[in-house]
């Protein structure tokens, strides 16, 4: 066979197995049986022989010259070839035998012990079973032998062996169809689970497998693939919107560019107007610049190849610094800005990296709170959480798109983001950095209006211990 | 006073054009060599003050040549320009002997600033006075006056008033602000606003009383301190 073992089919091996315990059991079973039956058929004959036994001590009769004879008067001579019986002697003269008692070695008496014993002997190639014992005829003792042969039994013995030996791989044969038949209906809903899977593909992610038992265990595997399909298809939608949104963003500049290039090779103009045309073409590029830098370190986050160097920083401190740094923003809007926090909520992170995600969606509350708003920034510790909440005064995000604001390029309003100066990338950023510093960021409705963002990063533990002793 | 020489070596032609007409019109003068021996056998034979020098050439590649130059006890200054983002390149240029690095794209006005820092290198430069036409300042006193006006600066308008000063005649990049006064490694799109924002207002402190502005915006660009215009 050129099919490895493991190679086979889960039928194939199904049936393999359920064969080969079978047989074992079987030819245990049957070996079993055999031992059984000759034990069995053992029993009988020196039951027979015991039989013999006493009926040959009753007809032996002393005759009128002194010697012994049978008084027999069933005697059926057809059975003189299977069995026979001697009487010897203590001394070792036969005095009278039987039947085919004649083809028997002569007894040996020093064997013959005041007990009854069994013996199985061979002579002249047949097998007999004999019985020996003591016996008194008229006052003598003498020495009874009855013999049986073992042929038949051992004949009878090998037809069940024939049975046994022969009937064994019929029924192996049998049970491992059987069992190969039942394998296929029991795998078969798994065939079928297949083939619906593959029906699945690229292009028809929104199909499912069918679950006929959500109950069974083909129905909870049934289930599984349809949740992995699920996430399969919402990665896919997700990276297709991200495609056409960076094919998009990455076009737009592109295209200015040109415009601005092809609009001033038209006409000749003056000096000055070909400073502005470029001074515009190189804001378009800084843009791009910025943007393709963007998407490189969050794919370089994506390829898990970024280089954290982590320190313990207080999170009250870095958040004062961003909202310090970002103040000039806020003032610009008459946005007034308010930290609440406390010392000593420590963290383990990057720094830089920290910093960046603060700074985005301290950022983002700026740009998105109405001139003359305030922004409520805290840091406080909520168990073996640290946690910065930013409430800004916006026009709220709608919950169907609260998990899609950390989204690439993903914008609540598109046409008023890219006039805000943004990239549409600085709360994938924030995201991304908070989660590669080990927490997690998330979007809730504000209490009155807006909206709160929570970073929650975890605690740095030694540090929360050493300050409460 | 010799005219500054710099060796370009870049495969790239229309950036090596750029280049050399930028370093050109800063009176430097400028050999372009646009394949990896070529920038090599110059190296080698002729006296440069600088080497820019680009790392991925047809040929021999910039790390190869450097590291030539090196043994060969060449000391020229090199900057080499990489479009890797990567640290390796970096720091493999660096320990091969290289004075600076450039990550592509990069702005001319910050190579032009790293030019003149590694042709400075070495000679003490550092005033506590720095002056462009009626502006002073005083980096001991921490004092800035715009003729007869005392300046009203925050800390952080100081330092930019200080790099512009320091830089004064050269543009300077946003970029450039963002390391060098912000410090911060990396330029982001709410830092470019805050600069916007930290330059407006410096200018309307410097500028608005006085007759002449110091302050430009070259848009697309940065902004640069000089006397008359931009």
């Amino acid at each position: 066979m050129k099919v490895p073992w493991s190679a086979a089919s889960i039928r194939a091996r199904m049936t393999g197995w359920y064969a080969v315990a079978l047989s074992l059991m079987l030819v245990v079973y049957a070996a079993a049986t055999f031992v059984a039956v000759r034990q069995e058929f053992q029993e009988g004959l020196d039951d027979q022989l015991h039989d013999d036994f006493e009926s040959a001590e009753g007809v032996l009769t002393p005759t009128a010259d002194g010697r012994l004879a049978w008084l027999d008067r069933h005697h059926d001579p057809s059975n003189d070839e299977d069995r026979g019986s001697d009487v010897w002697s203590p001394n070792g003269e036969q005095l009278v035998s039987s039947g085919a008692s004649g083809t028997l070695p002569p007894l040996a008496l020093a064997t013959a012990g005041a007990q009854p014993h069994y013996q199985s002997i061979v002579a002249k190639g047949r097998r007999w079973r004999t019985l020996t014992g003591t016996t008194m005829v008229s006052g003598r003792s003498v020495v009874l032998r009855v013999a049986r042969s073992e042929e038949r039994l051992r004949e009878q013995l090998s037809e069940v062996l024939k049975v046994l030996v022969f009937g064994l791989p019929l029924v192996i044969v049998l049970a491992g169809a059987g069992g190969y038949v039942l394998a296929r209906r029991a795998l078969a809903p798994i065939e079928h689970l297949a083939v619906e899977a593959r029906r699945v593909t690229a292009e028809r992610l929104h199909e499912r497998v069918s679950v006929p038992n959500q109950h069974d265990e083909i129905g909870r595997l049934a289930a599984v693939i349809n949740d992995a399909f699920s996430r399969l298809e919402s990665s896919f939608d997700k990276l297709r919107r991200f495609t056409a949104d960076a094919s998009h963003e990455l076009r737009t500049p592109l295209a200015v560019l040109r415009g601005i290039g092809e609009a001033g090779l038209v006409e000749t103009r003056t000096p000055a107007e070909y400073k502005e045309a470029i001074g515009s073409m190189l804001e378009e590029i800084d843009r791009l610049t910025t943007l393709v830098d963007t998407l490189l370190r969050l794919s370089h986050g994506d390829a898990g190849s970024v280089h954290l160097s982590r320190e313990s920083l207080d999170l009250g401190q870095l958040t004062r610094e961003v909202a310090s740094s970002l103040g000039v923003l806020a003032e610009e809007r008459r946005q007034r800005i308010s930290i609440e926090s406390i010392d000593g909520v420590r963290v383990s992170a990057d720094r830089l990296v920290l910093r960046e995600a603060i700074t985005n969606v301290v950022d983002n509350a700026i740009k998105y709170s109405p001139v003359g708003a305030s922004i409520a920034v805290s840091v406080r510790g909520d168990g073996d959480r640290a946690v910065v909440e930013v409430a800004d005064q916006g026009a709220g995000i709608a919950a169907e798109y609260r998990e899609r604001i950390f989204d690439r390029f993903f914008r609540v309003d598109s046409a008023r983001s890219r006039d805000a100066g943004g990239t549409g990338l600085g709360l994938a950023i924030a995201k991304w950095a908070v989660e590669i510093n080990g927490g997690s960021i998330r979007v809730d409705p504000g209490a009155i209006s807006g909206s709160v963002f929570r970073i929650s990063l975890p605690i740095e533990r030694l540090l929360d211990h050493l300050q409460r002793q | 006073m010799p005219r500054v020489r710099v060796l370009i070596v870049e495969d790239e032609r229309k950036l090596a054009q750029a280049l050399a007409s930028t370093l050109t019109s800063e009176h430097y003068d400028v050999v372009i060599a646009s394949t990896g021996e070529d920038g090599f056998f110059r190296a080698n034979a002729e006296a440069f003050d600088l080497v820019v020098l680009d790392v991925m050439l047809p040929g021999r590649s910039g790390l190869e040549i450097l590291q030539t130059l090196r043994q060969r006890h060449i000391d020229t200054p090199v900057l080499i320009l990489t479009a890797r983002d990567g640290v390796d390149d970096r720091v493999l240029g660096l320990d091969l002997g290289a004075d600076d690095y450039l990550v592509k794209p990069f702005a001319l006005p910050e190579l032009l600033a790293r030019i003149r820092a590694l042709l400075r290198r070495g000679r003490p430069s550092e005033a506590f006075r720095l002056k462009a036409a009626d502006l002073e300042m005083d980096l001991v006193g921490r004092r800035a006056t715009r003729g007869e006006r005392l300046l009203d600066l925050t800390a952080r308008e100081f330092e930019l008033l200080e790099y512009l000063l320091r830089h004064q005649g050269h543009l300077v990049s946003r970029e450039m602000l963002a390391r060098e006064v912000w410090k911060e490694p990396r330029r982001a799109t709410p830092l470019d606003n805050v600069i916007d924002v930290q330059m407006t207002r410096l200018r309307k402190k410097v500028d608005s009383d006085a007759a002449d502005r110091l302050i430009h915006t070259v848009r697309g660009v940065g902004f640069v301190l000089r006397e008359g215009e931009p």
